[in-house]
């Protein structure tokens, strides 16, 4: 017998069964979304969410029933992601992060010198489409962290958790995914004609 | 109403952070008392408000059926197979 289904084992068919049904179904959209926003491929978000179920399946004995299953599945779909499907997809996009990482490093680090020209109007006048496509624009890191936090609420200690890095660079790459964002779209703004002259310093 | 803020990028860590649900309610309350005398801060807050609803408003999408179903067809085989294999496994010891 394989030692990935033994966890499963562990527990009767039919107790395994609910528990993936009570714990797992319920995040389904939540997991979906996210494995879509990072892909930017609905197949291979399909896979990475299949993945992910049967992995988390393979291991539900060691799942502590009244624990946060969402963070839980959630680290493991990022896991997953950068293990299988990030090395095949992504790579130039790593580079570009680990590069902007490294120039921000730290907390006390300086912040970035700019501060995006845009207002909240604008950004309430924009297209799906144009959010979309500025989420998906950012290196993969920052786009999954603004997911994780703006999308799915989870708190700054599960996301360092879920990402596996100290709480403090939590903060910090949120901050600057963010900055990283509000100027992707202010030169979206600017190129479609949206007003952009309110907000700077 | 200011329209100068010198500690402009302070103010936004700790305006995403009380969004973020992670600041202290000292924190909040005093930002919150401040906020309508500082306009930086004010237009930083609804900024900030802006772009997580319209985030949430179109990176959202939902789980296809056809996976889950495949998903839970999967998790049956395994269990079967599970359940065929321990008998054989205890048979043959």
């Amino acid at each position: 017998m394989s030692t990935e289904t033994s966890s499963a084992v562990a527990l009767t068919e039919s107790q395994a069964r609910a528990l993936f049904e009570k714990e797992f179904v319920p995040h389904m959209d939540a997991m979906y979304n996210f494995a879509l926003r990072l892909t930017n491929d609905e197949d291979d978000a399909h896979d990475l969410v299949q993945d992910t179920c049967m992995r988390a399946f393979r291991f539900i004995g060691s799942f502590e029933p009244g624990t946060y299953a969402k963070a839980w599945l959630f680290r493991i779909l990022k896991n997953n992601f950068i293990n299988d499907y990030r090395k095949k997809s992504r790579g130039p996009s790593k580079v570009e992060f680990e590069w902007v990482e490294q120039s921000f490093a730290g907390d006390d680090d300086p912040e970035p010198a700019f501060q995006a020209d845009l207002q909240a109007e604008t950004v309430n006048e924009m297209l799906g489409d144009e959010i979309t496509s500025a989420i998906q624009a950012l290196p993969v890191d920052f786009r999954m962290i603004i997911i994780l936090c703006d999308l799915e609420e989870f708190s700054y200690e599960e996301m360092a958790k879920i990402l596996n890095i100290p709480i403090g660079t939590v903060r910090s790459r949120l901050h600057r995914a963010r900055t990283f964002l509000k100027e992707t779209l202010a030169t979206y703004a600017a190129k479609k004609g949206y007003k952009t002259d309110m907000l700077s310093a | 109403m200011k329209t100068n803020c010198s500690h402009q990028p302070e103010c936004m860590k700790l305006i995403q952070r009380i969004l973020d649900k992670e600041a202290t309610a000292e924190e909040e309350a005093r930002f919150l008392a401040n906020k309508d005398q500082c306009l930086p801060c004010n237009e930083g807050h609804k900024l900030e408000v802006a772009l997580r609803k319209a985030l949430k408003s179109t990176c959202t999408s939902t789980c296809p059926t056809s996976l889950l179903d495949s998903i839970r067809s999967k998790i049956s085989s395994i269990v079967l197979l599970i359940l065929l294999l321990i008998p054989l496994f205890c048979w043959f010891i």
